[in-house]
């Protein structure tokens, strides 16, 4: 049989699942890359710069998307997701489905890449800080969004914004002990954008530690602290409170011991990032490993191997940046690739 | 005892004025602090600080002139510059509490431990005059104007037979020359 005509499916179009579909494809085996939304890049779409070298990430997208265009052995299917599987003698059989004309295909695969991405916690369970009662109560996400509104010259400058790391993470009592990895780096490079657009604006960045191991982070940090002239202020706020329709923050400066108060227009939390339920549900159906909160995990002693012929790339086995989604899309294309490659039927 | 009116500090209220002055006046950037502790760790005098070295440069960021001119530490820092060498940011916290006490002086707030600014006075005092400060003149100095003549007494006696004291003023020789240096740098610190 022609080891050519085997075929990966990949689930997800974000940053991972496209440089898994586009590795695999170059290496001369057929990748389907399905993708719900219209247009692929994930998380990525939503955001206006990205740390550590504020590039547009809009950039890394086309840059992707030609690629995969240019290839033809790889085949995106927007707007379309899976509806049902079963795993068959040499891979799984999967019918998919198009969210927008309803039509619908079945294909035969011989192995599946999971990279469903991950999700942001549900922050309105911190009744002290108002998210979903003060509309300027936001999650870092929503904020995303603001920024770019902002950048594109609607919005009235803020006076003041706080942000507010570990919504969430390192929170026993909410259930998720572990760091969130990525999100001191996002919000100092929210909160530099902020500094860019209004240097008038004052930023206030509440952390307990900040955590910046990788590849020119720490610099990054620095630069915003240094030069960008964010105020960090050391203690988790206990409490928002409106005030003359604006927003009190009141919390501990831990470095000092002593309460400190601070009114601003808006306020960011960096919430925890959770599996999607559905990553939940897919991992069920193809057999996959999950560790207790759901996220995928490896088997021992593989990098992005799951199960019998599943695989898993980017934010569905843990928060990643966007570097190591696309790390992890390579790796796991490694695996698939190898195991095309040693089987003989 | 004073019972203090819960006011938390308001961060929107303080500008940064302190910190810009201390950037602009001194060139130093507080804004590179770790936050480490390093210099408190090391800081000679850091057991009997009110505000550890660490504390006042949050201080500084705080903009919180009234405890900075008040506070014990501004009197009894030694200007060993151990801090400022084991900072890993260089921040020179030395020449900042050098320009808060020249602050203070000038707005002649008092220090709040007895006798720290009687004891700076009088050191200067032995600097201008000898060019060099000789332990024992100087404490025997302030032992007469504080009354406290037996404080201390047995470590001065401890030092005095390890060598650490000598009982004999001594002076720089160039003296003229010296006066001259100072009067030069006071007149450029009005300047
Ligand atoms: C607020 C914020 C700011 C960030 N800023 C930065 C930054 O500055 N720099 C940086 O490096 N990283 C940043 N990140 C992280 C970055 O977004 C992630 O590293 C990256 O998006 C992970 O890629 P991924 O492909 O694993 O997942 P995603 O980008 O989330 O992509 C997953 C894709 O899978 C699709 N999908 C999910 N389920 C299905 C399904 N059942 N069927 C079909 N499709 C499905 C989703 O629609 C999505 O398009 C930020 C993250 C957040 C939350
Ligand atoms: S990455 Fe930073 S903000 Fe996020 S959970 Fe970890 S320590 Fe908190
Ligand atoms: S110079 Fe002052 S603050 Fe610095 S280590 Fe010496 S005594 Fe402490
Ligand atoms: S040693 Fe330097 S960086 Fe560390 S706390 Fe002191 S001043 Fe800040």
């Amino acid at each position: 049989m022609d080891i050519a005509a085997k075929t990966a499916l990949v689930v997800g179009g974000g940053p991972a699942g496209m440089e898994a579909a586009l590795k695999i494809g170059q290496a001369g085996f057929r990748a389907v890359l399905v993708e719900r939304e219209p247009d692929l890049g994930g998380t990525l779409r939503k955001l206006v710069s990205s740390f550590p070298r504020w590039e547009n990430p809009a950039d890394l997208i086309s840059v992707k998307v030609q690629m995969l265009e240019g290839n033809g052995n790889v085949e995106c299917l927007t707007s379309t997701t899976l509806i049902s599987t079963e795993r068959s003698e040499k891979g799984f059989w999967v019918a998919l489905r198009h969210l927008k004309n309803g039509g619908s295909r079945e294909l035969d695969v011989d192995a599946v890449i999971l990279a469903t991405g991950f999700d942001l916690m549900d922050v309105s369970v911190y009744g002290e800080y108002g998210y979903g009662i003060y509309p300027n109560v936001m999650s870092s996400l929503e904020f995303e969004e603001r920024l770019r509104t902002w950048k594109e010259g609607v919005g009235p400058m803020p006076k003041a914004v706080a942000f507010f790391k570990c919504v969430g993470s390192r929170d026993r009592s909410k259930g998720f002990p572990y760091c969130s990895r990525i999100c001191c780096m996002y919000t100092a490079k929210q909160a530099g954008l902020v500094k860019d657009l209004f240097p008038e604006t004052k930023v206030y960045v509440f952390y307990m530690d900040y955590r910046a191991a990788g590849k020119g982070y720490e610099e990054f940090v620095r630069d915003v602290i240094e030069k960008k002239h964010v105020r960090y202020v050391r203690g988790r706020p206990a409490k928002v409170l409106p005030e003359n329709g604006r927003l009190l923050v009141r919390a501990e400066d831990t470095l000092m011991g002593i309460p400190v108060e601070v009114v601003v227009d808006m306020v960011v939390l960096a919430s925890a990032i959770v599996p999607r339920a559905e990553t939940r549900a897919l991992a069920k159906t193809f057999g996959a490993l999950t560790d207790e909160y759901g996220f995928i995990e490896p088997v021992p002693y593989t990098t992005m191997r799951s199960g019998e012929r599943i695989f898993f790339a980017g934010g569905c086995g843990f928060a990643v940046e966007t570097q190591g989604a696309l790390q992890q899309g390579a790796a796991a294309a490694a695996e698939v690739i190898a195991l095309f490659n040693k089987s003989e039927f | 005892m004073d019972t203090e009116i819960y006011t938390p500090l308001r961060l929107d209220e303080i500008e940064g004025s302190l910190q810009e002055e201390i950037l602009e006046n001194l060139g130093v950037d507080i804004e590179t602090c770790l936050e480490c502790g390093k210099c408190s760790g090391g800081c000679s005098n850091g057991h009997i600080f009110d505000y550890t070295p660490r504390k006042i440069v949050q201080l500084v960021k705080m903009g919180d002139e009234e405890t900075l001119s008040g506070m014990d530490a501004l009197w009894i820092c030694l200007s060993c510059q151990l801090c400022l060498d084991r900072c890993p940011s260089g921040i020179d916290i030395p020449r900042i509490l050098d320009y808060l006490r020249e602050k203070a002086v000038k707005r002649d707030v008092r220090a709040t431990r007895p006798n720290a600014k009687l004891f700076m006075e009088l050191m200067l005092k032995e600097v201008r005059d000898k060019g060099r400060i000789s332990e024992v003149p100087l404490m025997i100095r302030f032992k007469k104007k504080t009354g406290q003549y037996l404080k201390d007494a047995g470590l001065g006696f401890r030092m005095l037979l390890k060598g650490k004291l000598s009982p004999f003023p001594s002076r720089i020789q160039k003296t003229v020359g010296f006066k001259k240096l100072l009067s030069e740098s006071a007149s450029e610190n009005k300047g």
